[in-house]
């Protein structure tokens, strides 16, 4: 298909206004501005754009779930906290195409009559602040933002908002207590953001990415995305293909291609010609999908019926030379280390997991290990905690699992015992910790 | 208001209510740790789970508001059940489980629910070595607070109590995912005016107030519902005691005054409430103190006050209600004495009620509202010296701890002019002018009501009759450095309360109207004549009232 998104890439001075204008940029900003705000959101509702970030959710539906009547202000964020493992599309659109989300954010902002919006990006990406920042300073000089946006009476700031090191302010009430000047806690839902947000005003989060399609949708009209994908699952998608492939990298391929397709024909394929073992579909807390499963179609539902989530459409792929439970072991030591620490199951689980498995790969394996981490899985997800971070290491670790258990049964069955702790000799001699009253 | 079943019980609630609430009403326990009513809902530590009919997945106890024709199942759900135990085993996968010498054991929410719902078959499969915190095992983090972070179960009650109650946002978390431990925000000492509340509302070990730990195991304490005595606002307290000693104030629920709080100024009196200097009547002839008998010391005052020519009563707002009441009856009327309240200045106090609200007094008595409402005159400590200069004749001092006033040589000189009967329980100058002394009790040995700043009547209960001495050293009667640790304290004495010595006096005096058996029966002849308590029943007012131990251990334990 022709490059929607990454349009850009390959283009001399493509980061530039004049650039962007000269690929017919900002057309989308003042025909949303002419259209109105229900008019953009009916016509992202019937392009059927769903969420780039990881759950799929229909944008005009998020769009349109902001109370109507409501008094005070409202905001519009746009997550560029892009920290999924095996996920770099983000960083790619802001690399070469910055007006892009820009203007993305200017017509969402617009359709939910927003008139401040942040990008929220995440603390590693300094050099894609800066850009976005530059970005927003020329859109402004140029009136494409500020006080009376083109004439149209809407004003719009656009605020690059850098986080601090945590994968949880990718969640988007976390990242909502970030921008407040919290920590990154997820808050308990309901309320939703739509309702109760950032300052406590209606909020509407959307990735990057998807921000990015919205010009596209207004410019060359509804219809013309739903065509592209499969239906309810419409559009172009970014693939961020990791591993042990040929030609890793970001591609731009319409939803409902299948992931051998894209692995082999655009990945180039897996690399020293050895075979497909495994492979995370969307970052690495989407459940596993084995080797014989890579005819799946990459589209949210297609993944959701094979058990697993199309996610960030982050693509990491195994060859045969991978063991699985250090897979599993590196999934946990992730996850351990990012959970936030707010609500048990997360907080004792992802660490319990990372000790269990750590254990494992010590080769000090025991029988009941794989049933203990599909226990601590089970009660760690499917909502026992308060964000999807539970399910994040929950699901891929059970997924192993379940798929690679005579891996497991196999390090077992070789394991050594436990090596006995050393005991302290009472009366203890070192030297008294904490201050001891 | 919604109407719903949880576990076949049907019950009506208020609407908002959420499911814990509801489920208490319905007389079902929702378990809980990090949910405590008067703080934000944050749905940490996720033991609450419960079933609802037509959801698929479980909810919270706490975070879901009780819907019209909800369906919840909490012991009948299998499901939820399951989570809730694997929920605790999360939580004791990392627990010390050091029971025996944790000072919470008796009043531990993780172990109360351990012992009450975890099948005693239940076994981990935990192998791993358990989370510590290296230094930070016995950590005092404030003057009055000590942490133990391996305890800790991380539902930031303390942080939301400073944050949202005392507002000095002085806890936080630091750290991050399993290594998360709580300190104060800059690493600076846990100042806060309510500090001992942090460790009320840690449902674990992990905060425990130094000068009570280690004490008294919680299980040995009886709670006597009582009125703090530290200033007007009248925070309601449990009296914590065990043998005619009181080892600490706890917080009693009073959402119109103190919800759950208590500050440290207040809970800290408890101590002092130990202290007795004075066991037996005294009476002083020639410079020489005699040990007397209560009916040698009766007849002997009640001779006193017939035949004196002026009749002064120095009254406090420190005194009950009734006690009040009877010396404004007894001398104002019948013997038609003066009588003034003095009141003392104070520090400023603070206390936040249950809808959020600051209650604010600078008055150090609990009852100088009450002594006003009795029409009784209240003066301050210049009023209190012309008083006193008022003239010779018989004085009655009825608490040497109304006014600091009371202690200056300038009020020696003028006691010694007359005769001076003084009621006292801690060691005072008075005393030594005193023609006789008078034993009284502390608050835990009297029983009463109190009207606080607000205008609220409250009962306090007796904790004990027959206080006795307590062995102290000079920090307190309960020091772990006690030398006497294994019986604190000494043979019961004779105090009584005042409102027993005057309704005695009424009889000696033959007044027969204030020859009253009960602090009810004073309280009844009250509201007989005095409008400021007209309408009030006794059994109304708080105090013994009949409570659910469960909730309120639950907030305050």
């Amino acid at each position: 298909m022709e490059p929607v998104l990454l349009r850009a890439r390959g283009v001399a001075d493509s980061r530039s206004l004049a650039a962007y204008l000269a690929a017919g940029g900002y057309e989308g900003w003042k025909k949303a501005l002419g259209m109105g705000p229900d008019a953009v959101t009916k016509e992202v509702l019937d392009s059927e754009l769903r969420g780039r970030g990881g759950a799929g959710f229909p944008t005009g539906r998020k769009w349109s779930f902001v109370p109507k009547d409501h008094p005070g202000p409202r905001y519009l964020v746009c997550n560029a906290d892009e920290s999924e493992p095996g996920t770099f599309k983000d960083r790619e659109i802001i690399e070469y195409d910055p007006h892009q989300v820009v203007e993305g954010v200017a017509i969402a902002a617009f359709a939910i009559k927003a008139n401040t919006a942040y990008i929220y990006i995440r603390g590693e990406f300094v050099r894609w602040a800066r850009i976005l920042e530059d970005a927003i300073a020329e859109a402004r000089q140029r009136g494409f933002l500020g006080k009376n946006v083109m004439g149209s009476g809407f004003d719009l700031d656009i605020w690059v908002h850098r986080g601090a090191g945590a994968y949880i302010c990718g969640e988007e009430t976390a990242l909502l207590e970030s921008i407040e000047g919290k920590r990154g806690f997820p808050r308990l839902k309901p309320p939703f953001p739509a309702v109760v947000g950032v300052f406590g005003q209606p909020t509407v989060i959307n990735n990057v990415e998807t921000l990015a399609c919205v010009p596209h949708i207004i410019v060359r009209g509804a219809a013309w995305f739903a065509a592209i994908g499969r239906p309810k699952n419409t559009g172009p998608k970014l693939f961020c293909v990791s591993g042990h492939v040929n030609r890793p990298g970001v591609y731009e391929l319409p939803l409902g291609v299948t992931f051998r397709e894209i692995i082999e024909e655009h990945a180039g394929g897996i690399r020293g010609g050895r075979k497909l073992k495994a492979f995370f579909p969307g970052g690495s807390s989407a459940p596993v999908l084995t080797a014989d499963e890579v005819d799946t179609g990459a589209d949210f539902d297609a993944c959701a019926a094979a058990g697993t989530m199309l996610g960030s459409g982050g693509v990491i792929v195994f060859d045969d030379t991978v063991d699985m439970v250090e897979v599993a072991d590196n999934v946990a030591h992730f996850y351990a280390h990012e959970s936030c620490g707010q609500c048990t199951p997360c907080r004792e689980g992802s660490d319990w997991c990372m000790d269990i498995l750590d254990r494992l790969v010590a080769g000090h394996g025991q029988a009941a290990d794989p049933d203990t981490l599909l226990r601590i899985c089970r009660f760690s997800s499917a909502g026992m905690t308060i964000c999807p971070l539970g399910d994040a290491f929950a699901l891929p670790i059970s997924s192993i699992v379940n798929k690679y258990r005579a891996e497991f049964e196999h390090r077992i069955a070789s394991a050594t015992p436990l090596p006995q702790k050393k005991q302290p000799v009472l009366p203890w001699a070192g030297p008294r910790p904490g201050f001891g009253i | 208001m919604p109407k719903l079943t949880i576990d076949g019980h049907e019950v009506e609630v208020a609407a908002g209510t959420n499911l814990i609430e509801a489920a208490r009403a319905a007389g079902v326990a929702i378990p809980y740790f990090c949910y405590h009513p008067y703080l934000t809902v944050v749905g940490q530590c996720r033991i609450c789970m419960v079933e609802i009919a037509g959801q698929p997945r479980l909810a919270l106890g706490c975070a879901t508001p009780a819907a019209d024709g909800m369906v919840v199942k909490v012991e009948s759900s299998e499901r939820a059940r399951e989570a809730r135990e694997a929920v605790m085993e999360f939580l004791l996968a990392n627990h010390p489980l050091d029971c025996p010498v944790c000072d919470q054991a008796g009043e531990c929410l993780l172990q109360d629910h351990s012992m009450r719902e975890q099948a005693a078959t239940f076994a981990t499969h935990m192998l791993e070595t358990r989370r510590t915190f290296p230094g930070y095992e016995r950590r005092l983090i404030g003057p009055h607070v000590v942490q133990n972070q391996n305890r800790c179960i991380h539902c930031s009650r303390c942080i939301r109590f400073t944050r949202e109650i005392s507002g000095t946002a002085a806890l936080t978390y630091k750290s991050r995912g399993n290594s998360t431990f709580i300190d104060t925000f800059d690493g600076s000492a846990f100042d806060d005016p309510m500090s001992a509340c942090a460790a009320d509302v840690c449902p674990v070990g992990a905060l425990t107030v130094r000068e009570v730990r280690f004490r008294k195991r919680a299980w040995k304490l009886r709670s006597t519902p009582s009125v703090c005595p530290g200033c007007s606002i009248g925070c309601n307290v449990f009296i914590d005691h065990h043998e005619r000693v009181v080892y600490r104030f706890t917080p009693r629920e009073n959402p119109a005054i103190n919800a759950t709080w208590l500050c440290d100024h207040g809970r800290f009196l408890a101590e002092s409430l130990n202290e007795q200097a004075y066991l037996d009547p005294q009476h002083r002839s020639g410079g020489l103190a005699v040990r007397v008998g209560w009916g040698e010391a009766l007849a002997g005052i009640a001779a006193e006050i017939r035949s004196a020519g002026a009749l002064r009563v120095v009254a406090s707002a420190n005194l009950s209600n009734e006690e009040l009441f009877l010396a404004r009856e007894l001398f104002g009327r019948h013997f038609k004495g003066e009588i003034a309240v003095p009141v003392a200045p104070g520090e400023p106090r603070k206390m936040r009620n249950g809808r959020g609200e600051w209650l604010h007094a600078t008055d150090p008595h609990p009852n100088s509202t009450g002594a006003r409402r009795l029409g009784l005159a209240v003066v301050d400590g210049e009023g209190l010296s012309r008083f006193l200069y008022g003239g010779a004749g018989l004085t009655l001092i009825l608490d040497a701890g109304a006014h600091p006033f009371l202690a200056s040589p300038e009020a020696l000189q003028l006691l010694r002019v007359g005769t001076t009967i003084v009621w006292a329980r801690r060691e005072h100058p008075a005393a030594h002018a005193a023609t006789w002394l008078l034993p009284t009790p502390s608050l835990a040995g009297n029983e009463g009501t109190f009207t606080s700043s607000t205008g609220a009547v409250q009962r306090f209960a007796e904790a004990f009759a027959a206080p006795g001495s307590v062995h102290r050293t000079a920090t307190g009667a309960m020091s772990p450095t006690c030398p006497t640790i294994a019986s604190p304290w000494g043979p019961p004495g004779e105090a009584r309360p005042l409102w027993v010595v005057l309704t005695a006096l009424a009889r000696a005096l033959g007044v027969a109207a204030l020859d009253l058996a009960s602090p009810a029966d004073v309280f009844a002849a009250m509201v007989r004549k005095d409008k400021a308590f007209a309408g009030l029943t006794w059994e109304t007012l708080g105090g013994r009232q009949p409570h659910e131990s469960f909730r309120e251990r639950q907030h305050v334990g």
